[in-house]
């Protein structure tokens, strides 16, 4: 099974939130043997949705870094480890203690993903971040909002998304080096940079010619009509592109061909950006009080790009997904079945059945070190009772 | 540059746009070769979009084409005939990696099923991005950046409440497509090391946006809530509610406040000198902040808004160590010290296209970051690689 690609891969998740969470996901759904590194002194808060969502098959180690004997399970770990990954100011994990050298030196196989706000080095390295500063400061935000208006976050911390997707590739490269060298190495990989890698066409453009893009709603390019417009429901909208003379036809079809589009001057891109105003008002006229699914389901039968802005529950009953099996409900100890997003590698061949819930802080903390490590109970429990190893305790 | 972990390995993209391209684009980058096939005359289509880095707008000006093709080989081959794909048979017949985007209704009209070159070849790793993937009821259908936004769940989460959603700007279900695709490449080749067994890898643009969300369905699975857009603050709803998390304008611009944790707030209040604020039991918790968020907008207005933004973000990040930052345009980006320090573009030069600053990537190895070199002209390679 291609789930189980990762298999002989082993991997130390000590990050938060969301980049590091997401990035170390992807490794588990793969296989690979991926130790949540919690400190056990944040059970007390417990685990948030957020943690619920992005920690699924992880078993969690809750031991304090800061103690020596905890700082010796955990290179206990790394020495039979492929890929640590932290996302801590870059400060950190040298005042651990457990800088790259170190780390190295017990392994000198290891690779050591660092995912902070800056970047190692450099003058604001030890600027903390989280996805939204680092959007902001990447560019991306200054060509998001209404027309005319002041620019706008994207509502969903972008630089996270992104920033996990190239730790698992900076990973992949790392660890591809290391099967045929040995080597291990350090890799420094900055939130602030990932968006702007997702906008090279603009930054080519903006060092040749000085182009700035300004917020402009939804426009693309010439593409007329490129809108959200409101159907009938509460807040309910269909993003409709026209990206081609064929497509216009297609929507003019759709839309029963009204007279008040039947014009030649809408024949062209060109055309139809300068008549901007009046298409729009006519599509608007269309969708008000149409049911959006079915709104858009007519607009593509007919060949034209539409698509319903979906709700998150919108997206967790999509039927498209659904037939895809593209979600997975994992049986939630604490609260029963719940359904989640599933992995979009490799499509919808996944088997997922041995899928397991995010792991309580500590829930793990006896197998690994007892199991993974070999350590006698004696030790394991003198761990426990001087609190360097935390173990979770069910409330209920 | 020392590590370049893909050297050896060769690659035929066909995939067009920047879903396949990106990946290919970074497959290139560390070390494979890879062998871009264009359909004759024009090329892929990204070569006919802008943004144009030359008034003619000619193929080798697209910004876009020339970003996401760095580092490849180009070859006019139009496999549509018969012929042409009789040759690109045999260029895949001893290639590790095919990159294609051939969605549905191109496979029924070509006759092309799912195995034609992984059977040949078992050890090809072929990677099919498309919209949608090649079943279920949306799999004939067409798309573009802002639909799949739409669909996969985050257009309803942009701009503001009340008013129309808001698209991201560019290509970015493509891009984060890529990003996906790349680490899928990698991982069956990584598995393919044990097996010696390549896959046929069918990702989604649909699918790879509906995965990345932060919190979006556990919102509504366990607490029952619709996640809404919120404008130029973050959430506010449930127990995702926090502040400030706000963008804020101040002297010469905009500086974003990105306070989630719940230390940082007294921090915020010593900085501007309102320890009294601390126990203020209107902001004495994340969700109360949020729910007072103008009151906190106007105090935090009072002691910004006549402040110039870099010593704003000095102060706060650099000296109080809060989550801000300047919110920078691109020439800002290109201009900007740490960026620069970090080597995060690279100047090429192109024998058709102006020099350009081209962004590298995200991450740095301590065994160095590869060196771009330039995409290649249209059937730039055609003789060289099909003689």
């Amino acid at each position: 099974m291609f789930d189980s690609a990762l298999s002989d891969v082993r991997v130390i998740d000590m990050t938060r939130v969301w980049a590091g969470p997401l990035g170390a996901r992807i490794f588990a759904d793969f296989g690979a043997h991926v130790i949540r590194v919690s400190d056990p002194r944040t059970a007390e808060q417990g685990l948030s949705l957020i943690d619920r969502e992005l920690n699924r098959n992880k078993p969690n180690l809750a031991v304090r870094l800061d103690t020596e004997e905890g700082r010796e399970i955990f290179l206990d770990l790394v020495a039979i480890t492929d890929v640590v990954v932290e996302n801590f100011r870059p400060r950190v994990m040298p005042n651990l203690n457990l800088g790259y050298e170190t780390l190295s030196e017990v392994n000198p196989g290891i690779v050591l993903c660092s995912m902070s706000g800056f970047g190692a080095t450099g003058p604001y390295s030890n600027y903390p971040s989280l996805g939204t500063a680092a959007e902001a400061q990447s560019g991306i935000v200054s060509m998001l909002g209404y027309p005319g208006e002041p620019p706008l976050p994207t509502g969903l911390a972008y630089a996270d998304p992104l920033s996990g997707l190239n730790m698992a590739a900076a990973v992949m490269n790392a660890i591809t080096h290391k099967r045929e060298t040995g080597l291990g190495q350090f890799i420094d990989h900055s939130l602030s940079d990932s968006p702007v890698s997702v906008l090279g066409e603009y930054f080519l453009a903006r060092s040749v010619n000085g182009g700035q893009p300004r917020p402009a709603g939804n426009r693309f390019k010439e593409d007329t009509p490129s809108r959200a417009y409101a159907a009938s429901g509460e807040d309910e909208w269909v993003a409709v592109s026209v990206t081609s003379d064929s497509e216009w036809r297609a929507l003019r079809r759709a839309m029963g061909d009204p007279e008040s589009l039947d014009r030649p001057e809408y024949a062209t891109p060109n055309g139809r950006r300068q008549h901007e105003d009046a298409i729009d008002a006519a599509v608007e006229d269309w969708m008000r009080d149409r049911d959006p699914r079915e709104a858009m389901e007519r607009l593509q039968e007919a060949g034209v790009p539409a698509g319903l802005v979906a709700k998150n529950h919108q997206v967790l009953s999509d039927p498209h997904l659904g037939a895809r099996d593209f979600f997975v409900e994992l049986e939630e100890p604490k609260f029963g079945p719940r359904r989640y997003q599933g992995n979009p590698i490799p499509g919808n061949s996944l088997d997922k059945r041995h899928w397991s819930p995010t792991s309580e802080i500590g829930q793990d903390s006896e197998s690994v070190l007892t199991d993974l490590l070999g350590y006698d109970n004696d030790r394991v429990e003198r761990l426990i009772s001087e609190n360097i190893v935390g173990v979770h305790a069910p409330s209920d | 540059m020392t590590a370049l972990p893909l050297r050896g390995l060769t690659v035929v993209e066909v995939a067009q746009g920047v879903a396949g391209p990106h990946c290919g684009r970074m497959l290139a980058a560390f070390g494979a070769d890879v062998v871009k096939v264009e359909l004759p005359p024009d090329g892929d289509w990204s070569r006919r979009e802008g943004p144009f880095l030359t008034d003619d707008r000619g193929p080798e000006s697209s910004a876009l084409f020339l970003y996401n093709n760095t580092g490849k080989k180009s070859v006019l081959l139009d496999w549509r005939t018969t012929e042409g794909m009789a040759r690109l048979s045999a260029l895949t017949a001893s290639a590790d990696v095919l990159i294609e985007d051939w969605t549905l209704p191109l496979r029924e009209e070509l006759d092309l099923a799912t195995d034609a070159f992984t059977v040949p070849n078992p050890g090809l790793v072929e990677l099919c991005v498309t919209p949608f993937g090649l079943s279920g009821p949306y799999a004939r259908w067409n798309s573009s950046p802002m639909v799949q936004l739409a669909l996969g769940g985050y257009m309803y989460l942009i701009g503001e409440e009340d008013r129309e959603p808001l698209t991201l700007p560019g290509r970015q279900a493509d891009y984060l497509t890529a990003l996906t695709g790349y680490a899928a490449v990698q991982f069956a080749l990584w598995e393919r090391g044990r097996t010696g067994n390549g896959r046929f890898l069918e990702l989604t643009m649909m699918e790879t946006v509906a995965t990345l969300h932060q919190y979006t369905y556990v919102m509504h699975t366990y607490e029952g809530l619709v996640r809404t857009r919120n404008g130029h603050r973050w959430e506010r709803q449930g127990p995702f509610a926090t502040y400030p998390n706000v963008i804020l304008p101040c002297a010469d611009g905009q500086l974003c406040w990105g306070l989630a944790m719940e230390w940082q707030w007294d921090l915020l209040c010593a900085m501007m000198g309102r320890e009294d604020l601390q126990k203020d039991p209107r902001f004495d918790t994340r969700q109360k902040r949020r729910a007072n968020a103008e009151a906190i907008d106007d105090i935090i207005l009072e002691w910004s808004k006549d402040r110039p933004r870099a010593p704003l973000f000095a102060e706060s990040a650099g000296d109080w160590g809060l989550v801000t930052a300047p919110v920078l345009d691109l020439g800002e980006v290109l201009d900007d010290p740490q960026y620069r320090h970090r080597g995060m573009f690279q100047r090429l030069d192109h024998p058709s296209a102006p020099a350009a600053a081209y962004p590298s990537f995200p991450f740095h190895s301590s065994l160095g970051t590869p060196e771009l070199s330039r995409a290649p002209l249209l059937g730039e390679h055609t003789d060289a690689v099909l003689a």
